[in-house]
């Protein structure tokens, strides 16, 4: 019942504005509220946008968070590249954003630039499934490494900002929890922490995950130790017998630091 | 495309660890001749220099020390590094037949052997004698070749691109349209003095 007057009010909504409004779960007794306020008010039909705005306002039920989101211009055309650049055999295209120039760029900007980029990379991988399927050569694949890159620099560019606001606010070096934990085999690693619905003496899961080491693997980690070790120095005596030969071919030769 | 885009457009392909280099580029007939895929060659030890003391570049004025050429004096048409190789222009030569056909004998000409390093002495610019060359610093902070001799600098040899472009005249399409390199931020170290605290 719920779901279907939330669906109804968004196609209610919709067809006068583009900014819909979601709804987010709370408590009957704040619902109830919300429904006495909103019949309380009195009623003004001074034209019929308003009206329908309060239409809009009378039929929800529960607290609203406004959602806004560009027009669709072209609809499915935006998949595919302008009519111009149809049957070429290159399209020229621009060189790809920098972390530099993004750095310059405030986080509105970045944050629509994301979405430019997105749906430029669909496009072009429409244009690149279209051209597998037509048995021809994509024109100009090169873009698709451009967006890539520019998107990777970008999340990069986010990224630090996100690092130094939770570095001056909490101290935090990572963004996502962790500890050090030994696996089964005696490792030590860093563990990154999940996002559970259970606490974790309730998940069978998680408990099947043995985070210690059994006593019968402790002859097994001195074995691995050694034969590390053994490799180890056999690469580095391997590497100083080769350094000593070149040395013997080529007397003027300068000893290299690596 | 920019300029910045085709300087740095060769992707770096794979070699395995026994490939012998030649004079050929490696997508030739002749290197896919000189390495065919089962073969196995006794191996060419190679002396190793770092990439910051290599002295001879493509242009410089170099002179032989040892070989059929000895004490002649050549400019470097091409610089082999995972040989240690340079080829010097109509030095150096042996003698073939080139474009050779069932009737046709081909045409006789000479072609240069490839030399190297250590066979290759830098030639001082001010008196044209071979000597040492060592890399050092000027006032300015920049690294520059200074004889051990004479202690006058060598200068490097202007690089002349096969396509003609000068870098520092580069005045190609920098913008398709409005949007472009330009219009993303010419002055992208444009940073803003924040007089309050942030946090």
């Amino acid at each position: 019942m719920a779901a279907t007057s939330t669906g109804r009010v968004l196609t209610f909504c919709r067809q006068f504005q583009n900014a819909f409004r979601i709804s987010t779960p709370l408590s009957a007794q704040k619902s109830a509220l919300t429904l006495t306020k909103s019949q309380s008010y009195p009623h003004r039909l001074t034209s019929p946008l308003l009206s329908s705005s309060w239409h809009c306002h009378v039929g929800l039920v529960r607290q609203c968070r406004p959602l806004h989101t560009t027009i669709s211009r072209r609809g499915l055309e935006e998949f595919f590249d302008i009519p111009e650049n149809w049957g070429e055999a290159t399209v020229k295209s621009g060189a790809p954003w920098t972390a530099k120039q993004l750095r310059t760029k405030s986080n509105e900007d970045l944050h629509k630039l994301w979405y430019v980029l997105l749906k430029e990379k669909n496009m072009l991988l429409t244009t690149e499934q279209e051209s597998k399927r037509q048995r021809i050569q994509m024109p100009s694949p090169e873009r698709l490494k451009k967006i890539e890159r520019s998107m990777k620099r970008l999340d990069t560019v986010v990224k630090e900002r996100e690092d130094a606001i939770r570095l001056l606010q909490t101290g935090q070096e990572r963004a996502r929890p962790g500890a050090w934990r030994k696996d089964v085999f005696g490792r030590v690693y860093w563990y990154r922490f999940r996002e559970h619905a259970l606490p974790w003496y309730m998940n069978k899961r998680y408990k099947r995950k043995r985070f210690y080491t059994p006593l019968f693997v402790t002859p097994h980690m001195r074995l691995r130790l050694e034969k590390h070790l053994r490799a180890k120095t056999r690469k580095q005596n391997r590497e100083r017998q080769k350094q000593a030969g070149l040395q013997e071919k080529f007397p003027q030769m300068k000893a290299q630091s690596s | 495309m920019r300029l910045t885009a085709i300087l740095s457009m060769a992707a770096k392909a794979a070699f395995p660890k026994d490939y012998r280099y030649g004079t050929s580029r490696p997508w030739t007939i002749a290197a896919k001749r000189l390495n065919p895929p089962g073969k196995k060659r006794r191996k060419v030890f190679i002396e190793p220099i770092a990439y910051e003391d290599w002295s001879v570049f493509k242009g410089d004025t170099v002179e032989i020390l040892s070989g059929k050429d000895k004490g002649k004096q050549g400019k470097v048409a091409q610089v082999f590094r995972h040989r240690n190789w340079v080829i010097l222009d109509g030095l150096n030569t042996h003698f073939r037949y080139i474009g050779k056909t069932a009737d046709y004998r081909g045409t006789y000409i000479a072609s240069e052997a490839p030399l190297l390093i250590r066979d290759i002495s830098l030639v001082d610019p001010t008196d044209r004698k071979p000597t040492e060359v060592e890399w050092r610093f000027t006032e300015e902070g920049e690294k520059v070749r200074v004889s051990l001799r004479t202690g006058r600098i060598v200068p490097k040899p202007v690089f002349q691109r096969r396509d003609g472009i000068v870098p520092q005249q580069w005045k190609g399409e920098s913008a398709f349209g409005e949007g472009g390199t330009e219009a993303r931020g010419a002055k992208e170290s444009r940073w803003i003095k924040v007089e309050k605290e942030i946090l």
